[in-house]
């Protein structure tokens, strides 16, 4: 299937917040309740539309635990968004937000696009993190912030798509350099060979994604 | 579109736990569609039938088929090799030390289920540390532990074989015992604790036997078979990745070229093949006849089955035309066809496959020696940087 462009994601946070299960619902709209843990990576993948263009998200899962991080850093290398995930009801995973994140920001471009998401907002009787704290973290540190529940579908679709606009919107102001793979966007075989280098701030074009 | 037949969907290793629904692919941002139904059903798992491995039968369907080789073994076969295993247990010593090619080769034909358990305890030694450390076992059991990496085990209890009865009960025996020999082993290796990674083997291990034993067996592939896997910075895992890389590029040069294009780093794939010893890749009987040579031979079995798989899944020139990017090659190689996974195709490929440990040796030389440079080489750029500014 063609695309307009194709944006590499990784999905990083604490072990245990609910990052598989995030893709889950995201890729295959169903939760799992019991499955088995991720050691290494997972990938996946979905499509979704943004300003009538096709836009390919490919996804990569990481491990949580600590003594995967010298593994999981290399995935970072060329994304183009983040979702940064702590689960709402364990206060220590919202703890160690920062260092996920001067890793991430350490081991990727730059402009990488980074969504804070408090998971497991449907369990508002455990809850240990407020939605507030979560919304002065993202403040803080530039991020943009959402509340979901991969149990309930709760914001999951938003959470991705939101990233997705958010780059989509970066390099429509030409932030992103979109002929470098590094920056994890691609574009994709929708356009026309003839038309692969693409104007970078092309303001015109968000018209039709079949060929501009 | 079907979600499933292009790489769109979810890859997942452990896709046999997760019967697929294919649903649209597409969603649009202004779209204002409900809701995609929500399957929060809970598992009434232990009403399921379960097979002969003790998997659900309605998960597992794929995974533990019934093979063509089982129907071949006759009563009589297998009646015959459980005489022999016995024979060989109350033998070890002398087994090992003047027939062990005779060990090998049993272990190569398949250990019977009913002697799998106590052989796996003897091929690893781990009846020897036990007899050596009598008590040791219920010490460490006695002793709270650290909280902190027992609140992280529990995290992971019930992520292990959910689909196998022993596993599925929340805190029932299965995850218990496995509660009890990993924080025993979070005790006694304080310089590992906990890494994710040794839940797998060890959920196998109480699949065969009894929870001091599986600990046992547990010390011994981590201290032998597998040293370094789970130390921080899971640096031996990466030489083993580079190691597999450097085999690839002897045994099926064009897959080594495709994945060097793509920039395909190793542990991006290989990772929980080695680190779980194929425990959740493989279908059932496969991992089972695996881990019998692994006991045996050690990683050179590992090693095997990854490069036979990878040739499998990439050895045809039309397949690798099909990957076109990065992504489509780890999403095969992250999901291989059942057909390479069975017990009939892959175990004589293994078996058959010439890799000394002669060579392993030799190859995990020169790639401790290329990270050396390679590090060294960083370090200097490093510090030219530094002098720089």
């Amino acid at each position: 299937m063609s695309y307009a462009y194709l944006f590499k994601y990784i999905i990083i946070g604490d072990t245990g917040v609910g990052k598989s299960c995030l893709l889950l619902q995201f890729t295959d709209k169903r939760f799992q309740p019991v499955h088995d843990l991720t050691i290494g990576v997972e990938f996946g993948a979905r499509m979704i539309t943004i300003d009538g263009k096709q836009i390919k998200l490919q996804i990569w899962d990481t491990a949580g635990q600590e003594a995967f991080r010298s593994i999981t850093r290399s995935y970072y290398r060329g994304a183009a968004g983040a979702l940064l995930v702590y689960d709402i009801t364990r206060r220590d995973t919202f703890n160690h937000l920062t260092t996920w994140l001067e890793d991430a920001r350490q081991h990727s471009n730059s402009n990488m696009v980074i969504m804070l998401i408090g998971n497991k907002s449907d369990l508002e009787s455990r809850r240990e993190v407020k939605k507030e704290e979560g919304e002065a973290f993202a403040r803080e540190h530039g991020l943009i912030f959402m509340e979901t529940s991969a149990k309930t579908a709760a914001n999951v679709e938003e959470a991705f798509i939101n990233t997705a606009k958010e780059i989509y919107e970066k390099i429509q102001e030409g932030v992103f350099d979109i002929n470098n793979e590094a920056n994890g966007i691609k574009i994709g075989p929708q356009h026309s060979p003839t038309n692969t280098s693409l104007p970078l701030s092309g303001s015109g074009s968000s018209q039709g994604g079949g060929c501009c | 579109m079907s979600a499933n037949n292009d790489g769109f969907s979810r890859s997942s290793s452990c896709s046999r736990t997760r019967p697929s629904t294919p649903t649209s692919s597409t969603s649009s941002v202004d779209s204002s569609s409900t809701r995609p139904e929500v399957n929060g059903a809970v598992y009434s798992e232990l009403h399921k039938q379960c097979d002969r491995y003790g998997f659900f039968v309605e998960d597992n369907e794929s995974k533990t088929k019934k093979d063509p080789r089982d129907a071949q073994l006759s009563v009589d076969v297998i009646l015959n090799r459980e005489k022999k295993w016995l024979h060989m247990c109350n033998n070890w010593d002398k087994f090992m030390t003047k027939k062990w090619r005779k060990i090998r080769d049993r272990c190569r034909k398949g250990i019977p289920n009913s002697v799998r358990g106590r052989a796996w305890f003897y091929l690893c030694a781990g009846f020897k540390q036990k007899a050596r450390h009598p008590d040791l076992y219920q010490l460490l059991d006695s002793q709270i532990g650290d909280e902190k990496i027992n609140d992280e085990i529990r995290k992971d209890l019930n992520r292990q074989f959910p689909s196998h009865e022993m596993f599925a009960e929340n805190n029932g025996f299965g995850q218990q015992d496995l509660f009890h020999i990993l924080k025993a082993f979070s005790i006694i290796k304080p310089e590992i604790g906990y890494c994710q990674g040794q839940a797998p083997l060890a959920s196998v291990l109480l699949m065969h036997m009894p929870a001091e034993d599986a600990f046992w067996c547990l010390v011994q592939i981590c201290d032998h078979y597998i040293p370094g896997y789970f130390s921080p910075g899971l640096e031996a895992i990466q030489i083993h990745g580079a190691m597999l890389n450097g085999f690839l590029k002897r045994f099926h040069p064009p897959i080594y070229r495709l994945l060097k294009k793509q920039n395909i780093d190793p542990v991006l794939y290989m990772t929980e093949w080695f680190m779980c010893l194929f425990s959740r890749t493989l279908l059932w009987p496969s991992v089972l006849r695996v881990w019998d040579m692994f006991f045996c031979e050690g990683i050179s079995v590992i090693f095997k089955v990854a490069i036979i798989l990878i040739g499998s899944v990439l050895g045809d020139s039309e397949e690798r035309k099909k990957c076109s990017t990065m992504y489509e090659t780890l999403h095969l190689l992250r999901n291989i066809p059942v057909k390479y996974m069975s017990e009939e195709y892959l175990i004589d490929k293994v078996v058959t496959f010439e890799l000394s440990n002669r060579e392993l040796q030799k190859e995990h030389n020169l790639q401790v020696m290329k990270r050396k440079k390679e590090k060294e080489k960083r370090q200097k750029e490093e510090q030219k940087r530094a002098t720089k500014n």
